[in-house]
């Protein structure tokens, strides 16, 4: 699945990109312009969109929390849902207090908590309308401190 | 316990009584405001307290447990900084028109910081195992207006003027920030940052506009990082020191009976035992 690909799961939207390499980044046209007059490596430009591995897109979190505001294919959890699902853990039925658009098997959804607050995304791996509705977590927003290797902070 | 270093200190007119800071956050005012943010901890067992000479820092009074543990730090809502080290992008001041140069980036704090406020921020890191956590931390505070350069400041050299630069110069640290401190550290040690250090300033001030400000700051409380390379911007890059409002002591022109340009008494220094943060220098520098 390519970046646009991914974006068309959830909505009918066109997001205009930079990419760097495999990475693709939000930023405005005058930022681009900026960096072209820095004479030096640029390891990102504006905001991380996500990357592609192994002609594989993986959104970053930054980029769910924008398809949130305007997608319909949401899933809401209750605080134990979010905070397990923060962990990595799949949601189970009992996680889930609502969902909008489709709840078939397959189906990618945004994960969003009591605040409406997008905290990553799943697949469907069981119908959200069956009494053992399930959804895999594909990425959490717990992967900012998974990712990285322990720095300092000053 | 006396050793050299706080034997230096004393010599200073200070102490290194030793001491756990408190836990700050900086409240992102681009994702939530401060009292909504308050209002979520508090319903979760976190108690947050203003830090009077922050625009946005707070102390963490009451915790249940690790605030990086909380889904509003995933959110972007705050950022773990620690209250002194909040002060040198406040100092900066820069405007929405303001491109500005963060010449030692990594891992983040002072550029987001910088960002809320600026144009645009340029962050440079020369070390590339510190650029994840840089470009992470960014995108975990909603930033949209930052470049990151993975590139020596010592190097660097842009197209493009700056009418605001940061350099938070690589240091040796302090005690506070670092409770095996004194076992790490060797004098020496100094005066081989402070090369650096003048390398750094050195070429980034080709880059400040003529009206421009520059922001130089440490965690370090030694004055051959901190005054003593003030005092040789002042004479070697022709430099000024420009008055700021901030807390801590002003600087020390005469570190160990050494006599430095009597502008540097501008620069703040801020003891750990009086501010109860941790060490910390600034300088705001302009061109002469």
């Amino acid at each position: 699945m390519n970046f646009e690909t991914f974006i068309s799961k959830f909505a009918g939207i066109a997001i205009e990109y930079t990419k760097i390499n495999n990475k693709y980044f939000l930023a405005e046209a005058s930022l681009v312009e900026l960096s072209k007059k820095l004479n030096c490596k640029i390891e990102a430009i504006g905001l991380f969109l996500g990357e592609e591995k192994e002609d594989k897109f993986m959104p970053s979190p930054a980029l769910l929390e924008i398809l949130a505001k305007v997608s319909d294919e949401k899933v809401f959890v209750n605080y134990i849902g979010e905070i397990d699902f923060l962990y990595g853990r799949d949601l189970k039925k009992r996680h889930i207090t609502s969902f909008t658009g489709g709840s078939k098997e397959g189906f990618f959804k945004l994960i969003q908590n009591e605040h409406d607050e997008n905290i990553g995304y799943g697949k469907i791996s069981k119908p959200l309308d069956s009494e053992t509705g399930e959804i895999a977590n594909m990425l959490d927003k717990g992967d900012y401190i998974r990712r990285e290797k322990p720095v300092q902070h000053s | 316990m006396e050793n050299e270093f706080t034997a230096r200190y004393i010599e200073l007119g200070a102490n290194a009584e030793i001491f756990r800071y408190e836990d700050c956050i900086r409240v992102n005012p681009l994702k939530i405001t401060a009292e909504a943010l308050i209002e979520r901890l508090k319903k979760k067992g976190f108690q947050l307290e203003k830090v009077k000479f922050l625009e946005n820092g707070y102390f963490v009074r009451k915790a249940r447990h690790s605030i990086s543990a909380l889904p509003e730090y995933l959110h972007g809502y705050f950022y773990i900084q620690e209250a002194a080290s909040q002060l040198p992008a406040q100092v900066l001041n820069p405007s929405n028109e303001d491109i500005v140069l963060d010449a030692c980036a990594a891992p983040g704090g002072k550029t987001t910081q910088l960002a809320v406020k600026a144009k645009a921020v340029i962050a440079v890191e020369s070390q590339h195992n510190r650029m994840p956590a840089l470009v992470n931390n960014i995108e975990r505070m909603g930033m949209k207006n930052i470049i990151c350069c993975n590139t020596d400041a010592r190097t660097f050299e842009p197209e493009i003027k700056f009418n605001k630069i940061l350099v938070d110069a690589p240091c040796s640290g302090n005690y506070i920030s670092d409770n095996k401190w004194f076992g790490k550290q060797k004098i020496t040690n100094f005066t081989e940052r402070a090369e650096i250090q003048k390398e750094i300033l050195s070429n980034v001030a080709n880059f400040l506009e003529d009206n421009g400000e520059l922001v130089y700051s440490t965690c370090s409380l030694e004055p051959e990082e901190d005054e003593m390379v003030v005092d040789w911007a002042i004479k070697e890059l022709g430099m000024k020191v420009l008055d700021i409002d901030c807390i801590g002591d002003k600087g020390i022109s005469n570190p160990f009976g050494k006599e430095l340009d009597k502008q540097v008494e501008k620069c703040r220094r801020l003891w750990p035992y009086k501010t109860r943060t941790q060490g910390f220098f600034i300088a705001k520098l302009g061109l002469k």
